[in-house]
């Protein structure tokens, strides 16, 4: 099994031997174009896939290889791949929810114009992504990580024409660049003070992991932090979090890949792979677990207020995302790993349900739905299980990651149990809103023609609602298999707690019993909270107004900044430029005019070079 | 001649060592006798294309057999073979600057089969390509050579063949035009390298490279300014075949009249051998650690090549600046590039910077790579539109897309810019020369640099945002897209895997036995 794990290297290049096989083919080649895609995907995963199981005896030893690619003076820059028991996990979460997609998108994506350019995207994305899990430092995650960025830009703005897209795709790439500007501050931090500039993840680790004294405290505060800030970006914590949602203008399988189940983790996994510099900065820990949990809460709510669906999953996906960040700060790696793992495939779910249900009904506005639980049976099942999921009903996947988040919150800092059991009730609540509105209740005339997606798109439906269900049984209180095998044997403390598993069962229960009273039952008027605190639904309705602040406080002073700066730039830098482009071409002028097509006149400016020159160094010797 | 060294004949046994060379004269003089005795309707292209690149990668390969030979085992420090009295030596220098020299010339001879069919002005087909035979022994003899006259024949060799080979467009008068000059311009180098060389004989009394080297520091007293004679013209002299500023005026006239193989010859081996030459000498005769006031000899011939370097890659740049004709152009890319190439020379080795060959032959590689593939591409489009403007490629992305690829990647290279053979190059010259704490010479390469920019980026804007009307698809013959795809992937690599082609150069090649004659 060691020759699977010795392999690994070939994954990420399969993925990325479609994308470019795609780019040469052109645009013609529609249904090639989705065989080649999905060929890659599913190749990729098999192999992640025996690279895990050959990791999951107990003695597995991590792997890692590196070749030197550059070497100036007496640096060496190497590059390579490792393979521990996160990545490989982190493969097959990878890749597996790529195939789903890639499968998915077959029918979704069908009559789009670009499906190959589609196609080429998500191969280049996922060669990306797994480029970034499979790397052995930090600068060539970087590296992966700014690409993965790029191919979100690519997809978000996938349909151009659309300035909503384009202006979503911008919005994207620059809020993440903010936070990437922190990570590449916190790289170049540990290339100056890591002994022999090494930055490996396996270096990192030891020079971390226990008082080795090359770095202080304080330094490794601030790398951590500025790790986070990268972090933040990518996973769209507060208060960086504001691209995401507008990053629903997407295509929605791109949503459930990118926006839900892969990229956005990649923070929480960044801060995984680098969790030894947080471990040696209890600061650092506590702003991430402060910041993860205030995410949590602040998106759950926004997420009760919201009629768009994809923007009310994408809120609830800022809102998971801040679990599994509370979950490290709190100093359980496990807890943060276990929910990304199981949110992977629920929220993946719910996106793809969701985008089964927009191509049934051409709307994303719940208000506008209701009744398709009769016609869409298949969406409505596993939209259904992946909604009981994510409210945390046991025993669904969703239960018991959030169960242990909220055991360890419990032991470890109850302020911030308080808030992830609110926030708890926040998700049941949304979700049961979610659902009850479009599928129960009386079918709308306007969307009398909606009927079930077709088999390739419900399939995919369907193994993400099985794994919802399933994917939650490797770590339960009473077996904490995934977290000693994440650490290499041993066993984290074991966080099994009554409180929190009734507390999390009460919430989850609770929120969905209300939901059914308002919108199914009519018990509860659904304007109660409207007519009483109509500001309250405002402050909801338009997200705390955080764009609105961003945009004055911001975003126009920096526009004016800019202009200033621009002018800056075209008098004084441009007029510098201006000046020495004068220089140049007016020595290309003399240069010409040499340039007489006189051969006697070449050997005379030869003979007067060669004298000056003389005359210049030499002379100086003879009659100085 | 030098005392010590007494005159051996060459035995059977050093005819192995010769392999390359005399494989290469065999099969030439073989070629020119199939050409004559052959009917006229078997086609030339044929005899002179095919078979003059087949004895090119026979040479090669005998040189590259040599050269692991020599380094089997890690043993950086193999001896040295010395044939007729040590006029002719088969060392590291010698045989990777062969290896630069038949590689570039077999890909010149790729693009010429290429491209020979359309031009009609050429009227002996087979001469076109087998004259390149003897010029490239007289380039390897050129790198080879252990005294002045091994290396003064080698010279002569490569120079009478290319006079001709400038003049093969025997319809054109362009052609004639350009072979004339490069012939007068070609006599007055001559004459300058043998007045320098006739002052070091007379001064040394040795032609012997080593023997000139061991008995300057014993003249310098009484022959200051006869030693200055001597090397200032025999730089002089390589500078007009280099085609450094000031030496420089002849390129692009010539470029542009000789058929555009021709050209990539000149611009690739004719100075890749004159640079090899400079090398030798220099570092043989001129570089001498003396220890009074008298060593400033040695430091200003050296610094006078940072002057010529600096000069022609100003120069170089500047004048390309206004240029429109693509192989004006060029021809003026390699006096910028000349100048880049004559840094690591110049730098002279001193105790912190002694890499100066790998940096050199590193550049050369990247240089004959980007500069042969930049011409290759130039012959097809020339296919269509034949006079070889700039706005010939207009809209070439899309009359053939992954041939305006391959140019992208070769202009990138000429601009230095990653991830290409010719970033790096320029990178590990600029290390070198930030390392020997020469900073002026470092802010002229960033500056000519950048200037290049302007002019490089000139193609990709006519390849990708001017239309090129209705035109056609360009067609791209098969040897051609051979050569231009060799040496886009071969830059790439360069680009991509530098560590690897360093540290094997490093490795391979060791100053006291390869360069240095004893």
């Amino acid at each position: 099994m060691e020759i699977y794990t010795k392999a690994a290297w070939i994954i990420p290049l399969l993925p990325l031997a479609a994308f470019l096989l795609l780019t040469a083919l052109g645009r013609s080649y529609r249904r090639a174009g989705v065989l080649i895609g999905t060929a890659g995907a599913l190749a990729a995963f098999l192999l992640s896939l025996l690279v895990l199981i050959g990791r999951l005896g107990e003695t597995a030893v991590d792997y890692s290889k590196a070749f030197d690619w550059i070497t100036i003076g007496d640096y060496t820059l190497r590059i390579g791949f490792e393979v521990t028991n996160l990545t490989s996990m982190m493969l097959v979460v990878v890749t597996l929810v790529s195939l789903l997609v890639n499968i998915y998108s077959a029918g979704y994506m069908k009559s789009d114009e670009r499906i190959t350019v589609f196609y080429g995207y998500v191969s280049l994305f996922t060669f990306s992504m797994l480029g970034l899990v499979l790397s052995d430092n930090l600068l060539s995650l970087y590296i992966f990580w700014e690409l993965v960025g790029v191919c979100s830009f690519l997809l978000v703005g996938f349909w151009y024409a659309r300035p909503a897209a384009k202006a979503a795709a911008k919005k994207a790439f620059i809020v993440t660049r903010i936070g990437d500007a922190g990570l590449l501050v916190a790289i170049l931090l540990l290339f100056w003070y890591m002994p022999d500039h090494r930055l490996e993840f396996t270096m990192i680790q030891s020079v971390f992991d226990g008082p080795s004294g090359a770095i202080t405290t304080e330094l490794s505060t601030l790398i951590a932090l500025l790790i986070f800030l990268g972090a933040v970006g990518k996973s769209g914590q507060f208060p960086l979090h504001v691209w995401l949602p507008d990053a629903m203008e997407g295509p929605t399988p791109i949503s459930a890949l990118i926006h839900a189940a892969t990229m956005v983790a990649a923070g929480v996994f960044l801060i995984a792979r680098t969790y030894d510099i947080f471990l040696d900065s209890a600061a650092a820990m506590q702003t991430v677990a402060y910041i993860g949990g205030f995410t949590a809460i602040f998106a759950a709510t926004i997420a009760l207020a919201q009629n768009d669906i994809k923007r009310i999953l994408a809120y609830s996906t800022v809102s998971q995302l801040g679990y599994m960040m509370m979950a490290l700060g709190l100093g359980s790696l496990t807890g943060g790993i276990f929910h990304l793992f199981t949110h992977a495939f629920f929220k993946a779910l719910l996106f793809l349900g969701a985008g089964s249900i927009i191509h049934a009904v051409h709307t994303q506005n719940i208000q506008e739905m209701g009744g398709l639980g009769s016609k869409m049976r298949v969406t409505a099942w596993t939209f259904g299980i992946g909604a009981l999921a994510l409210s945390g009903i046991p025993p669904l996947s969703g239960f018991w990651s959030k169960d242990l988040i909220l055991s360890v919150a419990l032991q470890e800092n109850k302020l911030l149990f308080i808030v992830g059991v609110a926030a708890a009730f926040c998700t049941a609540l949304y979700m049961a809103r979610l659902f009850f509105l479009v599928f129960m209740g009386k079918p709308r005339s306007s969307l009398g023609g909606a009927h079930e997606s077709p088999s390739v798109m419900t399939i995919p439906l369907m193994v993400l609602a099985a794994l919802a269900v399933v994917a939650g049984f490797v770590e339960t209180p009473w077996n904490g298999a995934l977290g000693s095998w994440l650490s290499g044997g041993i066993a984290e403390e074991a966080h099994s707690s009554g409180i929190a598993i009734i507390a999390s069962i009460a919430v989850g229960v609770l929120g969905i019993y209300l939901g059914w009273l308002i919108y199914v039952k009519g018990s509860v008027s659904r304007s109660i909270v409207s007519d009483k605190a109509p500001w309250l639904v405002m402050l909801l309705e338009r997200k705390y107004f955080i764009d609105e602040c961003y945009e004055r406080i911001l975003v126009k002073p920096l526009k004016g900044l800019g202009t200033l700066l621009m002018a800056l730039d075209s008098y004084v830098i441009g007029g510098a430029v201006r000046l020495v482009s004068a220089a140049a071409d007016s020595a290309g002028k003399a240069a010409v005019r040499l340039q007489n097509g006189q051969v006697q006149t070449y050997g005379i400016a030869a003979l007067l070079g060669l004298v000056v020159i003389v005359l210049a160094i030499v002379g100086r010797r003879f009659w100085s | 001649m030098h005392e010590a060294d007494s005159f051996v004949p060459l035995t059977w046994a050093d005819m192995l060592h010769l392999a390359p060379e005399l494989s290469l004269s065999a099969l030439f003089i073989m070629i020119v006798l199939l050409d004559l005795v052959l009917p006229k309707r078997v086609n030339r292209i044929w005899i002179g294309g095919w078979l003059t690149l087949g004895s090119l990668l026979i040479s090669l390969g005998f040189v590259i057999w040599q050269l692991l030979d020599r380094n089997s085992g890690g043993n950086a420090a193999a001896e040295t073979i010395q044939l007729l009295a040590n006029s002719y030596r088969i060392d590291d220098f010698g045989s990777l600057l062969k290896i630069v020299f038949l590689a570039g010339a077999s890909l010149i001879v790729l693009l010429a089969i290429g491209s020979t069919k359309d031009d009609d002005a050429i009227t002996d087909r087979a001469e076109y390509f087998y004259l390149l035979l003897p010029a490239v022994v007289g380039a390897m003899a050129m790198a080879s050579s252990g005294n002045l006259i091994s290396l003064y024949i080698g010279l002569e060799l490569l120079s009478i063949t290319s006079y001709i080979l400038v003049g093969m467009r025997k319809k054109s008068s362009k052609s004639a035009e350009a072979a004339f000059k490069y012939l007068v311009t070609g006599g007055i180098s001559s004459a300058f390298i043998l007045f320098g060389m006739s002052y070091l004989y007379g001064v040394t009394g040795s032609v012997d490279l080593g023997g000139i080297g061991a008995a300057i520091p014993g003249a310098i007293a009484d022959f200051k300014a006869l030693l200055y004679v001597g090397f200032f013209f025999i730089l002089a002299g390589f500078g007009l075949k280099i085609a450094t500023a000031p030496f420089h005026a002849w390129a692009p006239d010539v470029y542009q009249g000789a058929p555009t193989p021709v050209a990539a010859f000149l611009a690739v081996v004719s100075k890749g051998a004159a640079l090899a030459a400079v090398f030798r000498i220099m570092y043989n005769t001129a570089f001498f650690a003396a220890t009074d006031l008298d060593a400033y000899i040695s430091k200003d011939v050296f610094f006078a090549m940072l002057v010529l370097a600096a000069a022609g890659m100003l120069t170089g740049t500047t004048a390309a600046l206004r240029q429109k004709q693509v192989k004006r152009l060029l021809a003026l890319s390699g006096v910028a590039n000349a100048g880049y190439l004559l840094v690591p020379i110049g730098l002279s080795i001193t105790v912190v910077h002694s890499s100066n060959f790998a940096e050199f032959i590193y550049y050369l590689i990247a240089y004959l790579f980007m500069t042969v593939g930049a011409f290759a591409v130039l012959t097809a489009v020339n296919r269509t539109a034949g006079e070889g403007e700039m706005k010939d490629f207009a809209g070439m992305y899309y009359r053939a897309p992954w041939t305006a690829a391959a140019m992208v990647v070769l202009l990138l290279s000429l601009a230095g810019l990653p991830i290409s053979g010719g970033f790096f190059g320029k990178l590990f010259i600029l290390i070198g020369a930030a390392n020997a704490k020469a900073y002026w010479l470092v802010a002229i390469m960033v500056a000519s640099s950048v200037i290049s920019y302007y002019f490089y980026f000139g193609f990709i804007r006519q390849m990708f945002m001017r239309s090129g009307g209705e035109e056609e698809e360009i067609r791209v013959p098969a040897a051609t897209g051979i050569a231009i795809w060799v040496c886009v992937a071969a830059t790439l690599a360069l680009g991509l895997f530098p560590g690897i082609v360093m540290e094997w150069i490093d490795g391979a090649f060791s100053l006291q036995v390869d360069l240095l004659v004893k």
